[in-house]
């Protein structure tokens, strides 16, 4: 794409959240998640097969259903109640309404259809891009009005997320489909602690973005997008086998890597606040998640499939993507657990 | 005045519904025309004089014109109408029907619920208020977008160039 095409749909990226994060006014805060909406569209269509326009098409459907529902919550908000931000007087429908509609924002279930499928159809970076930087806005409207929610519907939501994220990821051999199905397992973990503890939720969305984006990084390297493309990373890129590993044993919650910090700190909040059998079932869910990193490791680094003699060693070959802020973001999510009583 | 109110909003709901059964995109456009008519004149009626004629002036005679020159020279043969298949009028008919028919039971019986509770047209009908505030509301907010909140005129310009360009981007093909 042309360069200067590129700059002004990054810099409208970049600026949609920002505008919701600085925003006072659930007007302006709309406003802000529009124009994240909008730009990411041609980045999906960046590569114009049927595919990516498949997905473009299903992201802009559901996402301007999900505007559209969040615009009508605040201007009812704003009839009954005369202010632009909600308030503890706003009617449970309106709230309601616009958990739905930032829950379809964040691919929560059992709003979750169109996360794997847009995820599939789009190029590495783009999915980069859908997965982290677009959770940001919705979970910063969420995290301000977290106490006028009603909690039932959180912790359904959670539950019904983690649940989803768990058992379809298992079927899954496609890298992207893995990665959109523990996004949404992600998100029930920052759901259910947020009637409770709302920076636990901050927390989570920072080490699952620090953990993402180093994974999606090291499959971007070589386009890595199956399973079987992964047992080939001793061939093309033996250096990032055990950060990926590592990272991946991160992601799935195992101690002492960071990304068991976010699962401890919301276990604990949770049975402070009596919610025993939540917080049960959502370890036992981490499970499952667990065991389908497991086997991404597994097919590449413990095994080696039989190759022939001829096969070249493309490690002999310089590399042409460069991924200089790799080595920084891989310390950072396997090595911030015992820097957790400053960031609790 | 709340009659007059009360029957734009539902010609506003028929032209909604008519566009999103658009069998032809010119039949889509008419009702979307007729949609932002009845919207204009309602706004226009509870006082927002500048507003409704902006609608009307850019939204209508601007954009609708030319969504209707282009879709008038992309045209086809034998456009598809709402009585061509049974199924478009089938739901035509059927989205009436449940509409005006569950304002019909609601008056006759205590309420109807479906999904919610529906049960008076109070909440529903928007009756007439003070005839103009302190200030004309739309006068004043616009010329608050260009001292006060300048911010959001930066803001809405920029997204709406983002729109077009977006657009524009994604038919380019390659």
């Amino acid at each position: 794409m042309n360069p200067i095409t590129l700059l002004i749909i990054y810099f409208t990226i970049l600026m949609g959240p920002m505008i919701t994060m600085f925003g006072s006014n659930l007007f302006t805060m709309w406003i802000g998640l529009e124009m994240n909406l909008l730009a990411l569209i041609p980045l999906m269509m960046s590569n114009s097969n049927p595919r990516s326009t498949e997905a473009a098409t299903k992201y802009f459907l559901t996402q301007a259903t999900a505007s559209m529902i969040l615009l009508m919550s605040i201007i009812m908000n704003f009839k009954q109640l005369g202010l632009w931000t909600f308030q503890p007087e706003t009617s449970s429908f309106i709230m309601t309404m616009s958990f739905i509609s930032l829950a379809i924002k964040l691919g929560l279930a059992p709003f979750h259809s169109w996360l794997p499928e847009v995820t599939q159809g789009i190029e590495l970076k783009v999915g980069l891009v859908l997965l982290t930087w677009q959770k940001i806005a919705p979970l910063s409207i969420l995290s301000q009005f977290y106490e006028l929610m009603d909690s039932k519907m959180l912790i359904s939501s959670a539950i019904a997320s983690v649940l989803i994220g768990a058992w379809n990821g298992l079927n899954q051999t496609q890298v992207r489909k893995i990665m959109a199905y523990s996004s949404i397992a992600h998100m029930g973990w920052m759901i259910s602690i947020l009637p409770y503890n709302p920076s636990l939720t901050t927390l989570n969305l920072l080490i699952y973005i620090i953990m993402t984006i180093p994974m999606f990084l090291v499959f971007h390297a070589h386009s890595f997008t199956s399973i079987t493309s992964m047992s080939l990373m001793w061939n093309k890129m033996p250096m990032a086998i055990p950060m990926i590993s590592l990272i991946l044993l991160s992601t799935g919650g195992l101690p002492p890597l960071t990304g068991f910090l976010p699962k401890w700190a919301i276990i604990t909040e949770l049975l402070k606040n009596n919610n025993l059998i939540l917080a049960t079932l959502m370890a036992m869910t981490a499970l499952i998640n667990l065991f389908f990193y497991t086997r991404l490791i597994y097919s590449t680094s413990l095994t080696t499939f039989p190759t022939n003699n001829n096969s070249n060693m493309y490690i002999q070959h310089t590399h042409t993507k460069t991924n200089n802020i790799l080595p920084p973001l891989m310390i950072l999510s396997t090595m911030l657990l015992p820097l957790s009583p400053l960031l609790l | 005045m709340t009659e007059l109110i009360y029957f734009l909003s539902l010609l506003i709901c028929t032209g909604c519904l008519g566009t999103s059964l658009k069998p032809s995109p010119i039949y889509g456009g008419l009702c979307l025309i007729v949609s932002g008519c009845s919207g204009c004149l309602a706004v226009l009626g509870l006082g927002g004089s500048f507003l409704g004629l902006m609608v009307f002036l850019i939204y209508l005679g601007g954009m609708m014109v030319v969504f209707g020159y282009t879709t008038a020279m992309s045209a086809e043969e034998y456009p598809e109408t709402w009585v061509s298949s049974w199924l478009v009028l089938g739901t035509l008919v059927m989205s009436i029907f449940m509409g005006v028919g569950m304002l019909f039971v609601s008056n006759y019986y205590e309420g109807v619920e479906m999904v919610l509770e529906f049960n008076s047209l109070g909440g529903w009908v928007v009756y007439d208020g003070d005839e103009l505030g302190l200030m004309g509301e739309g006068g004043a907010g616009v010329a608050a977008l260009y001292s006060c909140s300048a911010w959001l005129m930066v803001v809405s310009g920029w997204t709406l160039f983002m729109g077009v360009f977006i657009i524009i981007e994604i038919t380019r093909g390659n």
